[in-house]
């Protein structure tokens, strides 16, 4: 049994050095990649986003928890792709068409990965085709829909239509939010899941992989 | 707005409880352009249609109050335009500035801009100067002075990831920026009471401050709104529509006394957060209830609210935030009309 309490501890503060550092030192000592993110890194992850939901913490430290778990991962990538080990499930991840706001989606990406799940950013102003390019290249299961304003919710709806003319919207699941998002929007789009804040994403994004 | 209006406004920041309550909405281009038949693009660049949009909410509405009032605005894009930002714009779309600091080191660089001469700055002023005639004739005045806050423009700047993080990681480099933008804050406010001498308030606009805790607050926020707000005005009104528990606290401290603020909390927390300090605005779930909502569900959210709420003082009854996009007449004008019969 590794003793991962202070890489949790230096992902909960936000000290990306001292987490790197206990990262290396508990992969030296034999832990597994994967025990590493589920016994360390997610549990790390999710008492921040328990933290972030009843605003003991906000996001700027959430920023840097998520840094942290960023350079960590930085780390365990190569290893886990030598070791064969697959993720809760790949999430392509943007903020549609004509919005440039990040900040939503940053932190959503930040929970998932810290979640287990390989996270594809496709950044912001997204058009329809790029998300389907990325789930197409990827062999994504579940897309990340970000909008932040009441103008550019629409594209979510856009994007959704165009994964069904492409044909490949049974394969995936689609996911929403952004602070005009509702959960009656996301039904009436015809989206899988709305998330209320990054810290939900995770769970819905669990949901959604069937894990 | 006119002067029986701002009398009004004055009383309730004051702590009169009014009856019935004075209705209030913060309206500007997310919402009124469209409202009105025309294009956000059409309402930025055109004076005609920008003075006949808000004199057309004033005559649909005449029980409300509108704040600022004629606000002349580029959405997001005034202030970040001073700095150097490039402001991207659709048809009919908010328009958005893009970053000019691509890491904080280049904080070091950056100057304070003028507020009479660069970016969008004179186009504000000159619009209304030139309406300022017939905005007057139809008995109204510019009443305030209006920019977004420091947090909110340094988000622009930077992008506000950026932002965020760098409090943590460059919190000195962050200092100078926002006494910087502070330092044109103040410039900018002393720049549009010169040109209107009937201001007697100032509005600022911060978001942002609603993204970080009390500390984070009390040091990258509360001093530089204390000096953004230092003019020696009547009004000192705030917007913020994310979170305000953790600044509601501090906000007399920084001179603010009155608030708009979004759905996350109810006007009873605010009140008990603020010691009743702040004359509230809101607090209607503006997406669902007034956007979407039928005229019905409006009258009975708002009827709810104020039989729930025992202190009437200090309160202007509107949505939470500002008026939002597709927000219908009927629905707007249900609110207006239960509140006066609720609390008369």
């Amino acid at each position: 049994m590794h003793d991962l309490s202070s890489l949790r501890q230096a992902v909960l503060v936000g000290d990306a050095a001292a987490a790197v550092s206990a990262a290396r030192k508990a992969l030296d000592d034999g832990i597994q990649p994967v025990d590493l993110i589920s016994e360390g890194i997610s549990p790390a992850m999710a008492e921040m986003g328990r933290l972030f939901e009843e605003g003991d913490c906000f996001v700027p430290e959430l920023l840097m928890s998520a840094r942290a778990t960023k350079q960590i991962f930085q780390i365990l990538r190569p290893l886990l792709a030598q070791t064969g080990v697959k993720s809760r499930g790949h999430v392509v991840l943007g903020t549609v068409q004509g919005d440039l706001h990040d900040i939503g989606k940053n932190l959503v990406a930040a929970m998932l990965e810290g979640g287990g799940f390989e996270v594809t950013d496709l950044g912001v102003d997204v058009p329809p085709e790029k998300f389907i390019a990325a789930v197409q290249n990827k062999q994504a299961r579940i897309v990340g829909l970000s909008a932040l304003l009441t103008t550019t919710m629409p594209a979510m709806k856009t994007t959704i239509d165009a994964f069904n003319a492409a044909g490949i919207r049974g394969r995936i699941k689609i996911m929403v939010g952004g602070a005009p998002v509702t959960q009656s929007y996301a039904e009436a789009i015809g989206a899988d899941g709305y998330a209320e804040n990054a810290a939900a994403s995770v769970d819905l994004a669990r949901r959604l992989a069937g894990t | 707005m006119n002067d029986q209006q701002w009398n009004t406004l004055v009383s309730v920041v004051r702590g009169e409880a009014l009856r019935p309550l004075p209705t209030g909405f913060i309206i500007d281009s997310p919402w009124l352009p469209n409202w009105a038949g025309h294009t956000i693009l059409d309402y930025f660049t055109d004076e005609r249609i920008f003075l006949e949009d808000n004199f057309r909410a004033i005559r649909t509405f005449p029980e409300a109050i509108f704040l600022p009032g004629f606000w002349s605005e580029y959405g997001m894009c005034t202030e970040p335009s001073a700095f150097g930002a490039v402001s991207v714009w659709g048809e009919d779309e908010f328009p958005f500035a893009r970053k000019v600091l691509r890491s904080p080191a280049e904080i070091e660089r950056l100057e304070k801009p003028n507020p009479r001469k660069d970016g969008l700055l004179p186009f504000v002023i000159k619009r209304l100067k030139h309406l300022q005639p017939e905005i007057e004739k139809a008995g109204h005045k510019i009443r305030f002075a209006v920019a977004r806050g420091p947090l909110n423009i340094a988000s622009f700047l930077m992008g506000t990831t950026e932002f965020l993080e760098a409090i943590k990681t460059d919190p000195e480099l962050i200092h100078r920026l926002l006494a910087i933008i502070t330092d044109f804050l103040v410039d900018w406010v002393a720049c549009q009471r010169e040109s209107f001498p009937s201001i007697d308030g100032i509005f600022l606009l911060d978001d942002i401050v609603g993204f970080v805790g009390r500390r984070d607050f009390e040091a990258f926020g509360l001093p530089y709104l204390q000096r953004a707000f230092s003019a020696d005005v009547t009004v000192k009104f705030f917007h913020n529509d994310a979170p305000c528990k953790a600044s509601a606290p501090l906000l007399s401290a920084a001179g603010i006394n009155l608030l708009n603020f979004g759905i996350q909390h109810t006007l009873a927390e605010m009140k008990a957060w603020t010691n009743n300090q702040v004359a509230l605005m809101g607090n209607i779930p503006p997406r669902d209830v007034l956007a979407d909502g039928t005229p019905a569900d409006v009258t009975r959210r708002v009827a709810d609210m104020l039989k729930g709420l025992e202190d009437r003082s200090r309160l202007i009854v509107s949505c939470g935030g500002g008026m939002p996009p597709g927000a219908p007449t009927e629905n707007i004008k249900a609110l207006i009309s239960t509140v006066e019969e609720v609390t008369r």
